[in-house]
């Protein structure tokens, strides 16, 4: 599939995270660039896979501007002004972030939930409204509207948890283990949402943990693998990428499910149960 | 009929009304039987029935409405000084505040009172600032295990919208746990009608319920103080099904 890297989306240096003395996670070093496809908006899909404890949660809390690093910068493009390849340190709120329970204000309807994340745009009433209206419709949560979270369907919940984060903040979102605890109904409503939310702009990443190594060689294009790595002979106790997979590079990204990437999904199984 | 005996089993509507009716007949004809004779522990309902009538006719109702009132006056102070320290203990530097008045709680209330009593002259201010200093402690102590309750998630959801910290504060704790004061007011609602009870028969001003008690104690009138305790017992279940209702009916998300 012919394709093309354009501008810095992503940039994550020297990151480290330590809680007092623990070093949760030590030298994460990735770049991530806008995909460009010919005729086709292409938004970025990131995977981070990795057994239980080994930092995943940590770099997203990192990645989302929720805890500081303790080293390292993380850069995001900054698409407020003209120039191309201006990038900003992330903060609070730059990216959005949806955790695994798809936590929501528990005394605001879906639409005061939205109304909420729209309350910085600087954009009429009546335009917050009609954007807000578009969305419920297009993600089939119109006769949801006016519901508390408390009674909403488990998919209800995670799509309006989705919608929220796009509308407050830019093209960048993170998903701690949006598949876990679903059924097959829901996790095909979770692939629509990654595919609506990465066909709506080309600059849209999406960046998520999964434990389902299928799902990830499915749907991403970038695959990282966070373990402990084998320094010297001996294994560290601290979190780190120890394998990088391009789905692009491999020919095997924004295809249906096949031979080679059960190839893949072997390939990762074996560097996690090494890290 | 032998699964009503069975640890765990599920039963209809119908046989938990029965069991309940059962358990009322059965006391009411231990009451009765147990009342009967020269000699017995508990009033006849007959006397109980004329210690409720002279009672009605001494007004009741007023001295229900003046306990009504210091309640209110009390709850009103109370919860408004927990939840001041609560929201606020939030705040590193004046979290000690609201840890130390929690464990005020142990105090006597005797100790309390003796210096109430130094800076306060007015019996009736007195009664409302003694079920005040007392009410606080215990209203603090649930409102920051509410606070303590809530997730990370929820925190961190807040954030990832650009809440600011005092926004966070404001959404998630104060407008977001709403309903769950009016839980803590319900739940910490019985110490405190019993100790108001208790604080107006210790410091008589203005009548109430408790005033009412004492003077019936004094005189060894049976029938006006179980007649009492009735009224008192049904008073604070109102309050209480009150309060249950209006949480439920305001805040349609509350399922505490």
């Amino acid at each position: 599939m012919v394709y093309s890297t354009e501008n810095t989306l992503l940039y994550v240096n020297d990151l480290s995270v330590a809680y007092d003395d623990k070093i949760v996670i030590k030298d994460i070093n990735f770049v991530e660039k806008d995909v460009v496809r010919e005729n086709n908006v292409t938004g970025q899909v990131i995977a981070f896979v990795g057994r239980s404890g080994r930092g995943k949660s940590t770099l997203f809390r990192a990645m989302t501007g929720l805890i500081k690093p303790t080293t390292g910068k993380i850069l995001i493009a900054n698409t407020d002004t003209d120039s191309e390849n201006d990038a900003k340190e992330v903060r609070e709120g730059d990216i959005g972030f949806v955790d695994q329970k798809y936590t929501l204000f528990r005394n605001k309807t879906v639409y005061q939930a939205l109304q909420f994340a729209l309350r910085k745009k600087d954009l009429p009433k009546e335009e917050k409204h009609s954007l807000i209206m578009s969305y419920l419709v297009d993600w089939g949560l119109e006769k949801a509207k006016d519901q508390y979270p408390n009674e909403l369907s488990g998919g209800q919940r995670q799509r309006t948890a989705i919608i929220e984060q796009i509308l407050c903040s830019g093209h960048y979102m993170v998903l701690d283990e949006p598949f876990s605890g679903l059924d097959v109904g829901n996790i095909e409503d979770v692939k629509k949402a990654f595919n609506l939310i990465t066909t709506t702009h080309e600059f849209n990443t999406i960046i998520y943990s999964t434990h389902d190594i299928e799902l990830a060689v499915e749907l991403a294009d970038s695959i990282y693998v966070i373990g402990y790595p084998t320094i010297d002979g001996k294994r560290a106790n601290y979190g780190t990428i120890v394998k990088h997979i391009d789905m692009k590079e491999l020919n095997l990204a924004w295809k249906d499910f096949g031979l080679d990437h059960i190839e893949v999904v072997k390939q990762i199984k074996t560097t996690m149960l090494n890290s | 009929m032998k699964h009503l005996f069975n640890p765990f089993e599920k039963i209809s509507k119908n046989s938990r009304l029965l069991i309940v009716f059962v358990w009322v007949v059965i006391m009411l004809t231990f009451w009765f039987i147990s009342s009967m004779g020269e000699r017995h522990l508990f009033p006849s309902p007959n006397q109980v029935l004329t210690g409720f009538i002279e009672l009605y006719n001494e007004g009741l109702v007023v001295h229900i409405g003046s306990s009504l009132l210091l309640c209110l006056k009390a709850i009103i102070i109370a919860v408004v000084i927990s939840l001041t320290i609560t929201y606020l203990s939030t705040i590193p530097v004046l979290t000690p505040i609201a840890k130390t008045l929690s464990k005020l709680r142990y105090l006597p209330l005797t100790g309390i009172s003796f210096y109430l009593a130094i800076i306060i002259s007015d019996a009736r201010t007195m009664q409302v600032w003694v079920l005040v200093v007392f009410m606080s402690t215990y209203l603090t102590t649930s409102l920051l295990s509410m606070i303590s309750s809530i997730s990370q998630e929820e925190f961190d959801h807040a954030r990832s919208l650009r809440c600011s910290r005092w926004e966070v504060l404001w959404e998630v704790v104060i407008k977001g746990r709403i309903d769950h004061v009016i839980e803590v007011i319900r739940q910490n609602l019985a110490i405190v009608w019993m100790m108001l009870v208790t604080v107006e028969s210790i410091l008589v001003a203005a009548g109430g319920l408790g005033f009412l008690i004492k003077n019936s104690d004094k005189f060894m009138n049976h029938g006006r103080i179980i007649a009492l305790q009735i009224v008192i017992l049904l008073v604070g279940l109102s309050i209480d099904f009150v309060l249950d209702y209006l949480r439920k009916a305001f805040f349609r998300y509350s399922k505490i």
